[in-house]
C-alpha cells in the first residue's frame, strides 16, 4: 500500500468512525452553544435544566464556560464579526444593560417564549430573560454572634474587628451597601467610600477573592460576619459552613441572573427553545430548591420551609433596591479603581 | 528563502496581536460605548501620573527580581548535580521529575499551594506541631506566598536551561582547575560559574519575563490586597471593559519587562565576557 492510499484508508476509516456515532443524536439534531459560568453554577443548571429539558431529547449543548467579564468582553468582541460562536449567555442584570447599550445582545421576542408569560416584571428587560434572583443580605456565623444582626452597621461594630469578611469581586455590591446603610439610597458614591474607609479601619476586614474562598474563611472561622446573596448563604449553610442569613432592616439591593441573545447567535431558534426550557415551571422549582436563588417565574410555586427561606416576605419585598444600571455602567471603572487603591 | 513564509506568518501572528493593543492603548475609554477611536497620550499620562500603578510597576518588578533570585540560587546547584550526575538513568530521572510539574497547569498548582498554605493548612499545622509558632500565621494572600508560589512554577524552567549549558562545559575543565590545586568551592567559582553565566542569564531572562507577567499565582496565593500588573491588566480589560487603559498597561508592562531584561543581560555579559 501506498503511502497515500494508506493515509486515504486511515481517514476513511476515521469518517466511518464518526458516522457510527450519529444514532446517539438521531432523537434530534438541535444543537447550541450556551455560555455559562462555571462550578456549581453550571452543575445545577445541568442538572435541573439542561439535562433533564433538553439533552433527554437528543440536544447537544456545548458549553462554553468562563467568568462574567470573559463572557461580556467575547461578547463584545463578537458584535463586529460575521458570526459569533455563542448562541445563548447567562448574565447578571447589569451585564444585560452594558452589552444592550453596546449592541451587542437582541430584542427578546418574549410571545416566543411561553413559559415567559408570567415574568416578575421588575426584573425583565426587553433585551433579558430574568431566571433568578436573590437579594444582598448579612450573613453570620450564628456560633458567635447568637442575636441576627438586623443592621448593616452591624459590621462595623468594634466587637467584630478582624472577624468581618469582604469578597473582592463584588465591589459593586459592597459599594452599594455601604452607600444605603449611609444615606437610604444605592448610589452615593461619596457616602459609600466614606463609609467604607471606616469600615477598614475600624474593623480591618479581610478580602477574599469570591465564593469560595469566603465560604472558606466562614468554615475556617477566620471571619464572623459578612454580606453576600441570601442564595449563596443558604447554600453555604447547607453545604456545612457555619452560617444563617439576615435581611438587613436597611433594604437589600437585588440581583438578578437571566439569559440574552448575542445579535451574532447563529442558533437564535434554538437559543429561545433553550429560554422557555430555563423557566420550565417544574424543573426550575427543582433547582430554585438546589440553589435557593428566587424563580423570576410566577408560575414556580416554592411553599413550605424551603419556600420561607428563599423567598421574600412582603414586608421585606418593599424594601428592595433595584440597581440603577446606567449609573452602574457609567461608574463601575472609577468604582474599581478606588477599591482597588484605597479599599483593598 | 525556504524559512520566509513561516517567517512571515509568525510575525504576522505575533506583532498584529501587539500592534493592536498598542493601537488600543491611544484609544479613549467611554463608559457607553466602551473604546473611542482616537489617538491620545492620555492613558499613559495617567499611568505615570498616578502613583498607584508606578507602586504596582515597582513591586511587580520587585516580586519577579526576587523569584528570579531565589530560582537561580536554588537551581543551580540542582542543575549541576543532574548535569554531572555519573548514571545516564539518574540524570534521566532527575530529568523527568524536574519537568513533571509543568505537566500540572498553573492553577492547579496554585490551588495545592492555598492547601499548603492556609491558616488551617498543612504549613501551619506542622509549624504548630513542631511548636515553632503558638497560633496559625497568615502565609496565604501575602507578598510572600506569591513569591514562594511564583519559585515553584519557575523553578523547572530554570533548572532545566542551567542544566543544558552545564552539560557543554567539559567536565575536564574542573580537573583541570583540581590539578592546579584548587579546591571543588574555588573550582565553581573560578572556572564553571564563569562559563556557565550565558545559561544563568538566559534562565535569568526566561523567570523574570515569566514572574513580571504572572497572572494565576498572585491572583490565587496572593489574593485580592496583593496587586500585580498582570492581574490589573486583566481587571480593566475583562472586569470594567476599559480596553484601552488595559492595553496601556500592557504595553508599559512590556515595555519595562523587555527594557530591564536587555539592560540586565547586556551589564552582566559586558563585565564578564
Amino acid at each position: 500500500m501506498k503511502r497515500r492510499q494508506f493515509i486515504g484508508a486511515g481517514l476513511a476509516a476515521a469518517g466511518v468512525g464518526v458516522l457510527g456515532s450519529r444514532p446517539a443524536f438521531a432523537q434530534s439534531s438541535k444543537q447550541i452553544v450556551v455560555s455559562n459560568w462555571g462550578g456549581d453554577w453550571n452543575d445545577r443548571t445541568v442538572k435541573y435544566i439542561e439535562q433533564p429539558v433538553l439533552e433527554a431529547k437528543g440536544w447537544k449543548i456545548v458549553r462554553d464556560l468562563n467568568t462574567a467579564p470573559q463572557r461580556r468582553t467575547k461578547i463584545l468582541a463578537e458584535k463586529n464579526l460575521p458570526r459569533g460562536t455563542i448562541d445563548v449567555a447567562h448574565v447578571a442584570i447589569s451585564d444585560a444593560y452594558l452589552l444592550n447599550t453596546n449592541g451587542a445582545i437582541d430584542a427578546i421576542d418574549f410571545g416566543k417564549i411561553p413559559n415567559a408569560s408570567d415574568l416578575v416584571p421588575e426584573i425583565k428587560l426587553p433585551y433579558f430573560e430574568p431566571w433568578l434572583y436573590s437579594t444582598w443580605e448579612i450573613v453570620y456565623n450564628p456560633n458567635y454572634i447568637k442575636a441576627p444582626p438586623t443592621s448593616l452597621a452591624e459590621l462595623w461594630n468594634p466587637k467584630y474587628k478582624g472577624k468581618v469578611g469582604v469578597t473582592n469581586q463584588h465591589y459593586e455590591d459592597y459599594m452599594q451597601m455601604a452607600s444605603l446603610l449611609a444615606t437610604g439610597k444605592l448610589h452615593d458614591l461619596d457616602a459609600a467610600k466614606k463609609k467604607l474607609l471606616e469600615l477598614k479601619q475600624v474593623n480591618q476586614p479581610k478580602v477574599y477573592e469570591s465564593h469560595q474562598q469566603i465560604a472558606a474563611g466562614f468554615k475556617g472561622e477566620e471571619i464572623w460576619i459578612a454580606c453576600n446573596y441570601r442564595a449563596r448563604g443558604l447554600q453555604f449553610a447547607k453545604d456545612g459552613v457555619p452560617v444563617a442569613v439576615s435581611f438587613p432592616k436597611e433594604g437589600a439591593a437585588l440581583q438578578t441572573f437571566g439569559a440574552v441573545v448575542p445579535k451574532k447567535a447563529t442558533h437564535k431558534a434554538e437559543a429561545y427553545e433553550y429560554m422557555n426550557a430555563l423557566l420550565d415551571p417544574k424543573h426550575l422549582a427543582e433547582l430554585c430548591q438546589a440553589n435557593f436563588y428566587s424563580p423570576a417565574s410566577n408560575k414556580v410555586q416554592l411553599t413550605g420551609e424551603m419556600g420561607t427561606k428563599i423567598l421574600l416576605t412582603a414586608e421585606q419585598k418593599k424594601k428592595i433596591f433595584s440597581p440603577d444600571f446606567g449609573f452602574l455602567a457609567a461608574n463601575t471603572a472609577g468604582m474599581l479603581e478606588w477599591w482597588n487603591k484605597a479599599f483593598v | 528563502m525556504l524559512v520566509l513564509p513561516a517567517l512571515l506568518l509568525v510575525a504576522a501572528f505575533l506583532l498584529a496581536p501587539l500592534a493592536l493593543v498598542v493601537r488600543y492603548s491611544l484609544d479613549v475609554y467611554d463608559p457607553a460605548s466602551l473604546m473611542k477611536g482616537v489617538f491620545s497620550l492620555a492613558n499613559y499620562t495617567k499611568l505615570v501620573t498616578d502613583p498607584f500603578y508606578a507602586r504596582v510597576l515597582l513591586f511587580t518588578a520587585g516580586i519577579a527580581a526576587l523569584s528570579t533570585l531565589i530560582c537561580l540560587l536554588l537551581g543551580y546547584p540542582v542543575a549541576y548535580f543532574i548535569s554531572r550526575s555519573p548514571s545516564e538513568r539518574l540524570r534521566s530521572f532527575l530529568i523527568i521529575i524536574t519537568v513533571l510539574p509543568l505537566l500540572m497547569g498553573n492553577a492547579v498548582r496554585a490551588a495545592a499551594w492555598m492547601v499548603i498554605m492556609g491558616t488551617k493548612g498543612l504549613a501551619n499545622a506542622l509549624f504548630l506541631a513542631t511548636g515553632l509558632v503558638s497560633e496559625p500565621i497568615k502565609i496565604l494572600y501575602t507578598p510572600t506566598a506569591v513569591v514562594i508560589g511564583l519559585v515553584s512554577v519557575l523553578l523547572p524552567f530554570t533548572i532545566i536551561t542551567l542544566q543544558s549549558v552545564l552539560d557543554s562545559i567539559p567536565g575536564s575543565l574542573e580537573e583541570a582547575g583540581r590539578s592546579l590545586g584548587f579546591s571543588p568551592l574555588h573550582t565553581m567559582f573560578s572556572v564553571v560559574m564563569p562559563l556557565s553565566l550565558p545559561g544563568m542569564l538566559a534562565a535569568g531572562a526566561i523567570c523574570f519575563c515569566l514572574a513580571m507577567n504572572a497572572y494565576a499565582t498572585p491572583v490565587l496565593i496572593g489574593g485580592p490586597s496583593v496587586h500585580m500588573m498582570g492581574p490589573l491588566v486583566f481587571q480593566q480589560i475583562s472586569k470594567v471593559s476599559n480596553w484601552p487603559f488595559g492595553s496601556a498597561l500592557a504595553c508599559v508592562l512590556m515595555a519595562v519587562t523587555l527594557t530591564m531584561t536587555v539592560i540586565s543581560t547586556t551589564v552582566l555579559a559586558k563585565r564578564y565576557f
